[in-house]
Order: structure tokens, then sequence, then C-alpha cells
């Protein structure tokens, strides 16, 4: 590696540094890997013209590696007479089956790149050109390309970039739609993506525009690596984080740090390893009881579980990392964290990973019955085991739901006056809906008055001004009147009417999307 | 006895889209059991294309535009490829695998996708997408099932957290994804209607009802609704579709709004699935009641007859204990009657509706104690007239009857007006809870309990 660095050698690291963004894993760019490609049989077929093929030939003999014969063939090709491009240099073109071969096999591509039909070369320096010339748009994504002037276009179309951008398509679609979440499709609206780019890419091997995109459109669908599961968002020119890549290991050893989305692979530089997470959920704790400052404990418990999540952690310690910003999102009152929580705790639970699945089983039925999402409640009946039903806590969500459903307000209120664990807070955002139900009801079905007295002991509220409170900020000031000393209720027609809009506005469908 | 080839041929000269299709069905008829392996093993993978290529065409002399040749031998490759797995069920069944037979199978669909949208398939063969769509959902089932057999704990390689990894389900939710695409393949068809692709839309539409319903995606199914409504006005009546594909598709309709509470709506859909069912479909009819049942009973609130489940032994023995206690007012035997089937009624999603039911015991009950109150004291020359004023106490104790409590335990007199209330506001009795006096004043003149003659 010593002596007389080769022209190519310099530029090709560099664009490997350029290329390659920091968050991926060092040893991707050692440099002897980046040379040991470049062996490559290139010499033997058109030793005419000088350097490279010397080059090459020294380091095959230095470290022979068996190069399959597929980029044999394509390194000849590249050589070959005929193939040649008016306009592009020679140096260009080894310049560029450099990068080609030393990101293949540092991406450990060799075998998985479709040699014979890959673009020669020469061809895609030439494709690059006319890129860079025809959308001047591109130039704000093309940021990689004008980073290294002398090949501009190098580094954006480096054949295994190519290959995962193309990845990228099917992943993005094959995600399947049940598994994206609101958020994640929010996130891409967001996202502009570099359109113009990936029409070209095309390009290279088609001339027709259209038959480009259909050439994309059929790549995009029929990728037979296309897995599910890998984030949509995370394309663009970032590298792939692919399937086969295992977890990540963090070195991080800071106690807090921000959430921030993942766009592409994590960097281990800023995961932290299990034995600092666990410091740091002791340190949230802590601080949460202290400071009760939520935007803060979020934002922590987000990257906390992205870090867990990025480095494969599933274990009672995921568990609890869930449990605890679940409750702490049901304090809260953010349901929509609580309910990313939730939905990855009934994941867990399925592992038997420990923890308290009763407890979160009887909050996912309660929270179903807030979103009136009687599909999702079906199925949450279906998870429930026979033992389950007896645990005290999913009992009582499960008297809730029936009392509801049969519209047993009696029964529903004393439910709600006992509920175990932190239930009451989910209760309490659907306990107003339900005391204009039961008013209605008690509208239509006393006559020809009730005491507030009865009101406010049936419906659970706590004293009597709450409840003649209720009353009046939903109907008017004449259906409460004072009678023989007691305050009641007029159980007119019209009384009756104007619960009965309150009711229908309360029991809209709830919007969950809301987080704060 | 016709080979695959035959049936090629024959679909191809009469412009059959079912023979065409039965070329492509993955299944030996019965009267060639060899069929599948005869077609695998008359060709080898080097010689595949060359080899059909003949026998699909120049032997049988049918003359396709070069596209559209192609494109058939596009596809009756990765078919050949994926009989081949198939046969190895037989042959060498050590190393047969679902798994590979779904992804052959799969790689035929994507071929005969890509035929369609950019070979030129002619729209008179859609029967192909039926069958192609059909084996492959009935194969990633049989491949997930496989997987999870082995059982491979995979990890998701997610990099966010938001969501559940469920990966016992991957090979079918493959399959939807391709479905899907034809559907818009089917959808997005501009060509005028007589030759348009838009006539299999409802049997994939159903397709993929399916494979939601079994990935317990329920609510995705609205976004093939909207698709379909957006473009409603581009597709024929919905009596000038196949009735196979209507019944199927008004079926999934009816349970998408059973599902969502909207029983009114779900039983319009559901009649309308049962009426134009095929007689002989006892499988089918016995679904679309399954729902029709519960709907009928939230709805109307009547019970199923006797006669009508006769032909369901099923259905009888699922729903006839409910509707007995219902019948009788028997509160204690309702409640055992779900718990007992509650595992079953959950499964089929009929649990929430059939939980309703228990008004219409109370009802009952209820009525039986208007009914035992007899009659006011009679007054010269007029007719009799039922009392009308009945203590709150006297339903008290028929609730206590009817959910046999235990001796001594105390009756909540608030609970039961609460009940009363309830069925005053959901209008199943008339009249009206005087709470000062403890009585309830029902409606005179036979309206008491609407609709049951009282």
């Amino acid at each position: 590696m010593s002596s007389g660095i080769p022209p190519w050698r310099a530029t090709a690291s560099a664009t490997a540094t350029t290329s390659l963004p920091s968050s991926h894993a060092a040893p991707a760019y050692i440099p002897v890997q980046a040379r040991r490609s470049l062996t490559t049989k290139a010499p033997k077929p058109v030793p005419s013209s000088a350097s490279t093929p010397s080059t090459a030939a020294e380091a095959a003999d230095r470290k022979r590696v068996d190069f399959p014969e597929a980029v044999r063939k394509y390194v000849q090709r590249s050589f070959a007479p005929e193939h040649r491009l008016p306009g592009v240099e020679r140096s260009e073109m080894e310049t560029k089956l450099k990068t080609i071969i030393t990101e293949a096999a540092e991406g450990n591509l060799l075998d998985k790149i479709d040699w014979e039909t890959l673009p020669l070369p020469q061809v895609m320096v030439q494709n690059d050109r006319n890129r860079v010339l025809a959308s001047p748009s591109v130039s704000s994504w093309g940021v990689f390309g004008t980073a290294s002037p002398k090949k501009p276009a190098a580094a954006v179309d480096d054949p295994s970039k190519k290959r995962k951008s193309v990845e990228y398509q099917g992943d993005a679609n094959s995600c399947p739609p049940w598994r994206q979440t609101n958020s994640q499709n929010a996130f891409e609206d967001r996202i502009t993506y570099p359109s113009t780019d990936k029409r070209q890419k095309i390009d290279m091997k088609n001339t027709s525009k259209s038959k480009a995109n259909l050439e994309m459109r059929r790549k995009r669908f029929e990728d037979p690596q296309a897995r599910h599961g890998s984030s949509p968002s995370s394309r663009g020119d970032s590298p792939a984080p692919s399937a086969d890549q295992g977890p990540v290991v963090g070195r991080c050893q800071n106690l807090e740090k921000n959430y921030f989305r993942l766009t592409s692979a994590p960097n281990p530089d800023t995961v932290r390893p299990l034995p600092v997470l666990m410091k740091t959920l002791d340190l949230l704790k802590k601080k949460w009881k202290k400071d009760n400052n939520y935007g803060y404990i979020c934002d922590q418990f987000k990257s906390l579980r992205q870090d867990l999540t990025v480095q494969h952690i599933r274990n009672e310690f995921t568990v609890s990392v869930y449990e605890i910003h679940a409750r702490i999102a049901l304090e809260k009152g953010d349901l929509g964290e609580y309910n990313q929580c939730q939905t990855q705790l009934r994941a867990l639970y399925a592992q038997q990973l420990g923890g308290h699945p009763t407890e979160f089983r009887a909050y996912r039925i309660l929270y179903f019955i807030h979103t009136r999402n009687w599909t999702a409640m079906n199925d949450a009946l279906a998870d429930l085991t026979a033992a389950d039903k007896r645990d005290p806590a999913v009992k009582h969500a499960l008297d809730v739901r029936s009392a509801l459903a049969l519209g047993n307000y009696h029964r529903f209120f004393q439910l709600y006056l006992d509920t175990p664990n932190m239930g009451a807070y989910l209760m309490d955002m659907f306990v107003d809906r339900e005391r204009l139900s039961a008013l209605a009801a008690i509208c239509k079905a006393y006559k020809p008055d009730v005491k507030i007295r009865f009101i406010t002991e049936e419906l659970g509220f706590e004293s009597d001004e709450q409840s003649a409170h209720f009353i009046l900020d939903h109907t008017a000031e004449d259906m409460l009147q004072e009678k023989d000393g007691v305050v009641r209720l007029l159980t007119s027609g019209k009384a009756g009417q104007l619960f009965e809009g309150a009711k229908a506005d309360a029991h809209r469908v709830v919007d969950i999307k809301g987080q704060i | 006895m016709s080979s695959i080839f035959n049936d090629f041929a024959e679909g191809q000269r009469t412009g059959s889209g079912h023979r065409l299709a039965a070329a492509l069905t993955p299944v030996a008829p019965a009267e060639n059991p060899d069929r599948l392996k005869a077609f695998f093993y008359f060709s080898n993978a080097t010689r595949v294309a060359s080899d059909l290529r003949y026998s699909l065409f120049q032997a049988t002399g049918i003359r396709l535009p070069k596209q559209e040749t192609n494109a058939w031998i596009e596809i009756f490759t990765p078919y050949w490829k994926a009989v081949g797995e198939i046969v190895r069920f037989d042959d060498a069944p050590s190393h047969a695998s679902w798994v590979k037979v779904f992804d052959a199978w799969k790689e035929t669909t994507n071929m005969l996708i890509r035929g369609y949208s950019t070979g030129g398939l002619p729209a008179w063969t859609v029967p192909c997408l039926y069958v192609v769509g059909r084996y492959l959902r009935a194969f990633a089932m049989k491949a997930d099932a496989e997987l999870s057999s082995q059982d491979s704990a995979a990890f998701g390689d997610r990099f966010q957290d938001d969501a559940s990894t469920d990966f016992r389900n991957a090979k079918l939710e493959e399959a939807t994804r391709v479905i899907n695409r034809m559907f818009t393949l089917c959808l997005s068809d501009r060509a005028s209607i007589e030759e348009s692709r838009k006539w299999g839309i409802y049997d994939t539409t159903n397709l993929l009802f399916k494979s939601y319903f079994k990935l317990n995606s329920v609510g995705l199914s609205k976004n093939l609704l909207r698709a379909l409504n957006a473009s409603s006005a581009d597709l024929p009546s919905m009596d000038a579709f196949p009735k196979s594909h209507i019944v199927t598709f008004k079926y999934y309709i009816g349970v998408i709004h059973f599902l969502d509470e909207n029983y009114a709506e779900a039983e319009e859909h559901l009649s309308y699935a049962w009426n134009m069912c095929h007689q002989a479909a006892t499988k089918n009819k016995e679904l679309i009641l399954s729902y029709l049942v519960p709907c009928h009973l939230v709805t109307t609130h009547t019970l199923p007859s006797k006669e009508l489940l006769a032909s369901f032994p099923r259905l009888e023995k699922l729903f006839r204990p409910l509707c007995n206690c219902i019948r009788k007012g028997d509160l204690s035997g309702f409640d055992t009657a779900m718990t007992a089937a509650e595992e079953e009624f959950v499964k089929r999603r009929i649990y929430l509706p059939l939980e309703r039911g228990r008004d219409i015991a109370l009802r009952n009950l209820f009525r039986k104690v208007f009914i035992a109150g007899g009659f006011d004291e009679p007054k010269e020359g007029q007719p009799l007239i039922r009392r009308t004023r009945v203590p709150v106490a006297e339903f008290a104790a028929a609730l206590r009857v009817g959910t046999h409590a235990e001796e001594g335990s105390r009756v909540d007199i608030d609970e039961v007006e609460c009940l009363l209330a309830n069925l005053i506001y959901k209008g199943l009795m008339k009249g009206y809870i005087a709470r000062e006096r403890g009585m309830v004043v029902l409606s005179k003149g036979g309206t008491a309990f609407p609709g049951t003659g009282v």
C-alpha cells in the first residue's frame, strides 16, 4: 500500500468518505479493501495502455482475491475497445470502475450485483454527466455530486448505492399499510424525495423515458429482496440499513439524548448500550418525580425506546421502559404516545417478557371504549385468556365495557368510582360523554322531574354543585328548578333534546392523532 | 383429459377466459391426476422457455401478437417452476416447501400483472387473474403455516418502534401487496368497458377483503371502498357483474358495516347477499346468516325461526340457547349462554351485538311483570284495562327471579330504575318512572311494550 499511490486511489477513498455518511460503521472503508477490489483481472485482456493494468496486476499479486467470474467479465467488457464511448476518458472510466468494484466488495455485494446487466462504467460516467447537465434542479439534492469537483457524479452514482436506493423503493412500497402508523405517513408527506434522480438512474439502461419509468415501476414492485418491516421513510441518499445487517451495538455513554427520528442507519456512536440505558431510566424516573416536565420526559423516553429498538433489545427492561412511558403518557393524557407504547407492549407481552400484562390489557380495553373502536375491541377481547379475565383490573374493564354496551349507567358509574391502577385517567376521558348519554335517558324515562341529588349519586359527581354545573353547561337555566327546598332537573322533552344533541356531539368518533 | 396446453389453446381459440384460466390452475383435475407432473416433466430449467414457446404456440397453431406471445411465455415460465415445487410434494416430500411454491407463484402473479400492464393481454383473459390471485393467497397461508411451524423468532429489522411485529402472516402480507396491485390493475384500466379489466374489480376486491380480515386489518378495507367509490361512475351497475363476485362483495360490505355497528346498513347488504346467494352454497349462506341473525336481533328485535336455522345445524347450535333465554326472559340463562359461547362469538366477531340481546330478554321479563299485574278494577260496561301503574319493587322482584339472585342479597332499586330507564329510552317500553312514588306508569291501550301485543 505504500508506494506510488495510483491517481484513482485518492479519488476512490475520497468518494468513499463522501458517499458514506459518518453514521456508517467504520470498517466499511478501510482502504485496503478498496484496493483489493481493484485487483480485478482487468489488465490481462486489454493490456494496451499502461497505468491501471500494471497497478492492478501488482495488487493482484500481493493479494489474490478471488473475484467471481462475472466481475472479471464485466471488467473485460469495460476495457474492450468496442465499448469505448467518445468523450469519456479512459482514466475516468477506470476511476468509475474502481469505485464500482470497491463499493461492491466493501458492501459484500460482489455476488449480488447482476454484473451481466450492470451498465458499463463509461456509460455511467456519461449518464452522470448528462444528468448534471440536464437537471439543475437536482443540485440541491446532489450535494454529494458537486462536493467532489473532479468527478461530480461518481459519488452519486456508485452502483451499490443505486442498488440500495432501488431496494428502498421496494421497501417503501412493501411496508404493508397496516404496519404504517399515522405518524409515519405524516412524516413521509413532509419529505420531498429526489424523484428526478430515481428516474435518471434508470436512464442508464433505457434511453426512452417512458420505458425507463415502466422499468422503474417494475423494479420497485418486483424487487425480490423486498423486505417489509424496514422503515419506509429511511430512503434518500444515506446508505441503506439492510435486513442482513445485524443489530447496532451502541457506544454512547451519555445518559440523556434528544429524540430524533431516524432516517438512516443508526450511528453506534450515538446509541447507548443497555447498561447506560438502565441508568438513563433511573435518572428519568427521578427527574419525572422532581420536575414533572412532560415535554422533556417524553422526548427522552422516545430516544430511549429508539435505542432499544435499534439494538434489538427485547427483554424485561424493554417492557418496563414501555410500561413506564405508557403510564406517564396516561397521566398526562397524551393518548397518541400512550397508544404507541400500548401497541408495542402488546407485542412484547406476547413474547412473555414479564411486566404487567393484565394491567395494560385492562387499559387497552378502556382505551378502545374511549376511541369507540369496536373492531379493535373485538380483537382485544379475543386476546384475553380465561386467566386474564379473572384478573381484577381486566374484569373491571370488561364490566365497564359491558355496562356501557347495555346502557347500564348505574353500574358504569359505580365502576368508575372504583377503578384499579391508572384506569381512571382513561375513564376520565369518556366519563362526561357517558354522563350525557345517561342524562338523555333519564330525561326520557323519568317524569316530571328528578332531584339533583339523584343525578349526583347516579352519575358519579362529587357534589350537587358539580352536577348542577354540568347540567347547566349543556342545557338552559330553566331546566333546574327549586321545589320543596330541593333543586330538581325538569325532565322535559326540551331537556332531553338538549342532552341528546350534546351526546351526539360528544360521541363523534374520537380523534387520537393529536399528540401533546 | 385435457392437458395444460390444450386448455391454453382451447381458451385462446374460443376466447374463453375460464378455459384459459384452467391452464393456470395449479391443481390437477380429478380426471387427470397426473396433469401437473406431465407438465413439469415435459421440460427442464434451461429449455423451459423454448419448450413453452413450442408447446403453447407452434404446436397448437395459436398465433398472437409477438408481445402477447412473449408475455404468455413469461407467465408460464415461473408457472412451470411453481408447478415443479408443487409436484415435489409428491415426488420428494422432504424437499418440498410451501414457501418455495409461494415464491414461484408470486413470480407467476407478477408476470401476469406485467402481462396486463405492458404485455397487451386482452381483458377477456381476466379470469386468469382470479385463479392466480386465489392461489397466491392460498399458498401464502400455507407458507405462513409452514414458517410458523418451523418457528423462527424473526426479529423485525425496524428502526422505528412504532408497530407491533407480527411475523406470523409475513407471506400473506406479501401476497396482499401483490393482490393490491391486481386491484389497481383492474380499477385503473381506462379501456372502454366492453374490453376493460374493470370486470375483474369485484373479484380482486373480494380477495383483498378476505386477506385483510385474515390479517386482522379490517380497517384497510375502507381504503378499497374509497377507491371504488371514487371511480364508481365508471363502473357498470352491480347486477351486470357475475353474481358470484357480487354476493361475496356484498357480504363483506355488510360485515364491514356490521363491525362498525352500522347495523341497519349492514342488514341491507347482508340481505342482498342472502337473497342472491346460490341455493346450494350452504357454507356461504351460513356465513351470511351468522351476521344477519345478530343484525336482525339488534335492528328489529326478532329472533331467527326454527325453520330458518333448520338447515344450518351449526348456527342452530350457536344461537338457539341464547334465543331461548331471550324469549323466556331468562337473564341468568342468557349470561351463562353468552359466557359459554363467548370464545366462538368473539372469533366470529358477533359477541358485541349479541350482547345487546340482553335488553330484549329484559324486556320480555318485564313484560311478564306487566301481564302478571292483571287488570284494573273493571268499570261498568268498559272493556278490561291492564294495570298500567306498576311499582318498581315488582320489577325488582322479577329481576331477582330472572337473575337467580341469592337469598338475602340486596336489590339495588336504583339499578332497577336504570334498567327500566334504558328500556324506555330505547323504545322497548312506553311509559315513565315517577321516582318519588316508586312507580312505573306504562302507556295504555296495548302499547306498553311496543310490538309485543300488550
